[in-house]
C-alpha cells in the first residue's frame, strides 16, 4: 500500500489509472504528471520508487484538484447565478446550459444541474 | 374497369366516396430516393418475459429472476500468462531420433560437406542458448526430438568467419558487421541463433537484444542519464536485464576474467581482482547502477591491454558476437516522453544509443577491439515501415559496392517523405581506417537451394514428419511452392503434410 | 315537354336540314370540304343522276357452248405441286423428304467419325425460317440438321456429287469456320503467352523455360498469395504435369480478390504450357485447369434484396 496525497492505493494497480482517480486529473494531466517526474506508462504503484511518490504528492499539493476544484465549480456556478445570467438560470432549472435541444435526452443534466451541482 | 361516364346522358357520376375505396397502400418505410430495397418485415421483437397472455396455469409476476451467481474464479497468478505464452519447447519425444545427426562443433561449422544438412545444436549449450534468449515461440523446435538448425551456404560463410576470426590467421581480431535482411521466414533469427551457438562454441562473449521493441514501447522503467546530459535517458531494469543474459549465458568465460582497469564510476563496488562475472552481478543486484556496471564491463571486455598497476591478473579478452534482432523499432520516436511530454527519440536511450554506436567505426580502434561479430537483423513480421531506415540500408549497399556518397546514383531520400536525419546518419559509417575492422555490409537472406531443401526435408522425414517419397521432383515442386526455398514456408509445408497421408 | 316550347321546334327542323347537308357532303368525298356550299353539292347530285338515265348500251355476247370433252380432261380439283401444300409448312417437308430420299439412297456409303466430318455452318433457325418463308418448330429442324449432319459424315472422297450440291443448299452465306484463330507460338525469346480470367480477375502469363521460379506481379509467390491454398492452385498446370521446375513463370494478375487472381493465374498458366507442349492438352484438360470458368457474380436487381433474394412478405 502507498500513500499518495493521503490516499492509500494497492501495489498492483497502475499509477496512472491511480492518478485519475482524484477529481480534476484526467488521462492527459495524469500522463502529463507522469512525463514529468519520469514515470513509464505502465509503472504499477508498488514500483514507484520513495522519491517519486514524494515528487507526485508535491505536485499534487500544488494542483487545484479534489475539493479544492469541487468548491470552484460550485462558486462558479453560484457566480453565474447571482449575476442573473441564462447560464446561472439554466443551471438553477436543471436544464442544459448550453444550447443542447431539451426535447429529448436532458437527463444528464436534470440530474446534475442545480444550484449546489452534484460533482 | 367500369368508367365513371355514364353513356346514356354523357354526365359525370359522382366520385365514389373516399371511404368506399380501399386504402391506399401504406407508406413505405425508407424513403422514396433511396435505392435500396426495403425490407418490409418489421423486426423482431425481443421477447420478453412479461409480456403476451399467460400461459395455462402459469405464474405471472413481476418478480425478476435470480442470476446465478457466477463463481469467481480466481485469476491466474501475475505473470503465469505471460509464461505460457512465451514457454519454449525445445523436444518433442514423439517425434523420431534422426539417427546419425552432427552437432554444431569447432569442426563441423566450417566443414562444406554437411551443406545442406541438419546439424543440431549440443544439448549442454541450450541452457546458453535459452538465456540469451535465441529461441522464439513461434518457431518450430517443438516438432522434433531435439533443436536442429540446417547448414546453408550463408551458414556454411559464418561459421568460416567465426572460425577465422577467433583463429590465428589473418581474419584474427577482424570486426565484422552485418545488417541481415530478408523476406519473412527467410531465417534471420535462426542465423542469429546459429552464430550464437558457433561463438558459444569458440567460448566468444555473447551480448544479444532479442526483442529490441521492448526497450522502446515505455514497458520499463527510464531515468535521465545525468543532469550534465539532460537528453539522454538510461533504462536501468533493461540494462540490468541485459547484464543478466549475459551472464547467464557466458558465465564460464567472464569467470576466468579479471577486472583490468578503474571504475571511477564504481568506486567502492569494484575490488582489485574480482572476475567480470562479479562485476556483472553488481548491475543485476542494484539496477539504480546498472548502467554504470555494463559501461564498466563493456569497458573490460574491449580492453586489449592493462592500466598499470592490473597487468599480472590480464588475460586477453574473447571476441564478442554482439545481436540485436529487428533493427527499425530503434529508428523511430519512442513511446517515452520527456519532462516537457515531448516523445523521445530511441537513439536518446543510452542503451540503445551505444549498441547502435557500435556500427561506426571506433574512434582510434576498432568498434570491437578484440575482434567480433556484429549482426543486427530486421524483422519482416511486426515490423514498423520507416522510411529512412530503408533508405539507409539502400545506402550501405550503395557505399558496400564502391559509391561515393556525392556520386549521382548514391540513393538520397526523398526530402517530400519527411527523412529522418538521426536514422540516417546512424548507418553513415566511412570506411573504416583501422584495417581490422570490416566494413559496414548488408546480408540479404534468400531462399535455400534445391540440395539445401531436400536435406532439411529429408530432416523432416527422418523425424517421422513427412511419409513421402523425397525425390528432386517432389522437393522442386515444394520449393517452387515455397517461393523459391524460402525456409519457413518450407517448414510450414513439412509441417502441413503430416496431416495428409 | 320541350316540344312544346316553339323555339325547340324551330331548332329541331334547322338541326335536320344541317345533317341533310353533311349526309350529302360526306357521300363526295372528292371534293374539298373548304369550297363546299350547299347550291354545290346539289348541281353535282343533279349530274350524277342524269348519268344513270342513259339508255343506250352495247349488247352483251353470249358464252360459248359447254364441250364436255374439256370437263373429262380436267380433273374434278386442282392438285398442287407439292403433296405437302396443305401441311402448313410444305417447303420445309420437302426439304425434309428430299433429304430423306437421299439419305436412303446413299446410306450404304462408308462414314468417318464425326470429328474428321467437315465442318460446316449449317442455316441457324432464323435464316431457315428466312430462307422457307415459314415458321418452322425449333424440334423438327433439329431433326433436319441430324440428317445434315448424317449426309455430312459420308467419307468426303467418296461422297456424290448429289448430296454434295443438297448439302450446300443449307449452308449459311459465308464461312465462319474459315477465319481461324493464328496459333499462338513461343516468340524468339521462348516466351509463351496466356490470358486467363475468372471471377473479376484477368491475368497474364509469360511462361519460359527455366528452373521453377514464379513471379506475381513482380512478388514471388509467397508474398503474392501468403495462402498455401492459392498457391498450389495458381501452380496447379505445372504440378499436375510436373514440370515445376522446368518453366519460369512471369505473372501480371489484375483485379479481383485472391482467389480470383490465383484461379486467373492457373487459366492462363495452363494456356501458356499448351503453347510450349500442345501434347499436354488431354493432361490438362482432365486435370481442370484449361477449362473456363464462366461463373460471375450475378447482379442486384431493384426490388430484390440481393441478386434473386425478395424483401421479407409482410401482410400489410
Amino acid at each position: 500500500m502507498v500513500f499518495i496525497l493521503g490516499v492509500n492505493f494497492p501495489e498492483r494497480n497502475l499509477v496512472q489509472k491511480s492518478l485519475q482517480s482524484f477529481f480534476g486529473i484526467g488521462g492527459v494531466s495524469s500522463s502529463r504528471l507522469l512525463a514529468r517526474f519520469h514515470i513509464h506508462p505502465t509503472c504499477k504503484v508498488g514500483e514507484l520508487a520513495n522519491k517519486q511518490v514524494l515528487d507526485l504528492t508535491a505536485a499534487l499539493s500544488d494542483m487545484k484538484i479534489e475539493n479544492d476544484l469541487r468548491r470552484q465549480y460550485l462558486d462558479d456556478i453560484k457566480r453565474l447565478k447571482e449575476t442573473g445570467t441564462y447560464r446561472g438560470r439554466r443551471h438553477a432549472l436543471g436544464l442544459p446550459v448550453r444550447g443542447q435541444r431539451t426535447r429529448t435526452q436532458i437527463k444528464t443534466a436534470v440530474k446534475l444541474n442545480r444550484m449546489e451541482r452534484r460533482l | 374497369m367500369v368508367s365513371s361516364f355514364c353513356w346514356s346522358c354523357l354526365t359525370r357520376l359522382r366520385s365514389t366516396p373516399r371511404a368506399v375505396l380501399p386504402p391506399a397502400v401504406t407508406a413505405p418505410r425508407t424513403a422514396l430516393f433511396h435505392t435500396s430495397t426495403a425490407r418490409y418485415a418489421m423486426p423482431t421483437k425481443k421477447s420478453k418475459s412479461m409480456e403476451g397472455p399467460a400461459k395455462y396455469r402459469q405464474a405471472k409476476s413481476a418478480k425478476m429472476k435470480k442470476k446465478k451467481p457466477v463463481d469467481k474464479v480466481r485469476p491466474p497468478p501475475v505473470g503465469e500468462r505471460k509464461a505460457l505464452r512465451k514457454r519454449i519447447v525445445l523436444s518433442n519425444p514423439n517425434a523420431l531420433e534422426v539417427e546419425g545427426m552432427q552437432d554444431i562443433s569447432a569442426e563441423t561449422m566450417v566443414d562444406a560437406r554437411l551443406r545442406g544438412s541438419v546439424l543440431g545444436l549440443p544439448v549442454p549449450m541450450l541452457t546458453q542458448l535459452r538465456a540469451v534468449e535465441a529461441f522464439k515461440p513461434t518457431q518450430g523446435w517443438s516438432i522434433f526430438r531435439r533443436p536442429g538448425t540446417v547448414v546453408r551456404r550463408e551458414t556454411l560463410e559464418l561459421g568460416r568467419l567465426i572460425d577465422g576470426i577467433s583463429g590465428d590467421g589473418q581474419d584474427k581480431g577482424k570486426a565484422v558487421k552485418k545488417i541481415v535482411t530478408g523476406v519473412r521466414g527467410s531465417g534471420k533469427t535462426v542465423h542469429l541463433l546459429q552464430a550464437m551457438s558457433m561463438a558459444f562454441t569458440k567460448q566468444w562473449v555473447v551480448v544479444t537484444v532479442p526483442e529490441p521493441q521492448d526497450l522502446v514501447t515505455a514497458h520499463t522503467a527510464y531515468a535521465p542519464l545525468s543532469d550534465e546530459t539532460p537528453h539522454l535517458y538510461v533504462q536501468n531494469h533493461a540494462t540490468a536485464a541485459l547484464l543478466s543474459r549475459t551472464v547467464n549465458a557466458n558465465a564460464q568465460v567472464l569467470k576466468d576474467l579479471k577486472v583490468s582497469q578503474e571504475h571511477p564510476a564504481l568506486k567502492s563496488a569494484v575490488k582489485a581482482g574480482m572476475t567480470l562475472e562479479e562485476l556483472a552481478r553488481l548491475g543485476i543486484q542494484d539496477p539504480a547502477i546498472a548502467w554504470a556496471v555494463f559501461q564498466a564491463l563493456w569497458a573490460e571486455l574491449s580492453a586489449t591491454s592493462a592500466a598499470p598497476g592490473f597487468e599480472k591478473s590480464f588475460k586477453p579478452r574473447p571476441p564478442m558476437l554482439v545481436t540485436v534482432d529487428g533493427l527499425s523499432h530503434w529508428m523511430k520516436n519512442s513511446e517515452y516522453r520527456t519532462a516537457e511530454f515531448e516523445p523521445i527519440h530511441s537513439h536518446d536511450l543510452v542503451l540503445v544509443q551505444h549498441f547502435l554506436s557500435l556500427l561506426k567505426p571506433g574512434v582510434g580502434k576498432s568498434a570491437l577491439p578484440n575482434g567480433g561479430l556484429l549482426l543486427y537483423s530486421t524483422s519482416a513480421s511486426n515490423n514498423p515501415t520507416i522510411y529512412s531506415f530503408e533508405v539507409a540500408l539502400k545506402q550501405v549497399t550503395a557505399r558496400n559496392t564502391g559509391l561515393s556518397p556525392s556520386a549521382a546514383e548514391f540513393p538520397q531520400p526523398d526530402q517530400y517523405r519527411g527523412p529522418d536525419k538521426r536514422v540516417l546518419d546512424v548507418f553513415d559509417s566511412p570506411k573504416p581506417t583501422n584495417p581490422k575492422e570490416g566494413m559496414l555490409e548488408l546480408q540479404t537472406l534468400g531462399g535455400l537451394t534445391r540440395d539445401e531443401s531436400r536435406g532439411f526435408m529429408e530432416y523432416f522425414a527422418r523425424s517421422g514428419l513427412l511419409r513421402e517419397q523425397i525425390n528432386d521432383e517432389w522437393v522442386g515442386e515444394k520449393w517452387s511452392l515455397a517461393g523459391g526455398g524460402v525456409i519457413g514456408e518450407l517448414e510450414k509445408l513439412g509441417r502441413r503434410l503430416r496431416t495428409i497421408n | 315537354m320541350a316540344w312544346q316550347n316553339p323555339n325547340c321546334i324551330v331548332h329541331a327542323m334547322q338541326s335536320i336540314r344541317r345533317t341533310a347537308q353533311l349526309r350529302t357532303f360526306l357521300q363526295t368525298p372528292n371534293v374539298s370540304p373548304l369550297r363546299t356550299n350547299p347550291t354545290s353539292i346539289l348541281s353535282q347530285q343533279r349530274k350524277h343522276v342524269r348519268g344513270y338515265a342513259t339508255e343506250t348500251l352495247t349488247e352483251v355476247p353470249a358464252a360459248p357452248e359447254l364441250t364436255l370433252e374439256d370437263f373429262q380432261k380436267m380433273p374434278a380439283r386442282v392438285v398442287p405441286v407439292s403433296p405437302a401444300y396443305f401441311s402448313g409448312s410444305p417447303k420445309f417437308i420437302d426439304h425434309l423428304l428430299k433429304l430423306e430420299n437421299i439419305l436412303a439412297k446413299w446410306a450404304a456409303l462408308p462414314t468417318v467419325p464425326s470429328t474428321e466430318a467437315p465442318r460446316m455452318a449449317w442455316f441457324k433457325l432464323t435464316q431457315f425460317r428466312d430462307f422457307v418463308g415459314e415458321s418452322v418448330p425449333t424440334k423438327k429442324y433439329k431433326n433436319l440438321v441430324k440428317i445434315l449432319q448424317r449426309l455430312n459424315r459420308i467419307d468426303p472422297k467418296l461422297m456424290p456429287g448429289e448430296v454434295r450440291k443438297t448439302l450446300t443448299q443449307f449452308l449459311r452465306p459465308g464461312n465462319p469456320y474459315a477465319n481461324k484463330p493464328t496459333p499462338a507460338t513461343v516468340d524468339e525469346m521462348g516466351r509463351s503467352r496466356g490470358k486467363g480470367k475468372r471471377k473479376t480477375s484477368s491475368a497474364v502469363v509469360h511462361l519460359v523455360e527455366g528452373e521453377g521460379e514464379v513471379m506475381v506481379n513482380g512478388k514471388t509467390l509467397i508474398e503474392a498469395f501468403p495462402r498455401l491454398h492459392d498457391r498450389e492452385s495458381a501452380t496447379w498446370p505445372l504440378r499436375c504435369t510436373s514440370r515445376l521446375d522446368k518453366y519460369n513463370v512471369w505473372a501480371s494478375v489484375r483485379g479481383g480478390g485472391v482467389t480470383g487472381q490465383a484461379e486467373a493465374t492457373t487459366l492462363a498458366l495452363a494456356r501458356a504450357l499448351l503453347v510450349h507442349e500442345p501434347g499436354l492438352k488431354p493432361v490438362l484438360r482432365k486435370a481442370g485447369v484449361i477449362t473456363v470458368d464462366a461463373r460471375r457474380v450475378e447482379r442486384k436487381k431493384p426490388g430484390h434484396v440481393k441478386a434473386r433474394k425478395m424483401p421479407t412478405w409482410v401482410k400489410r
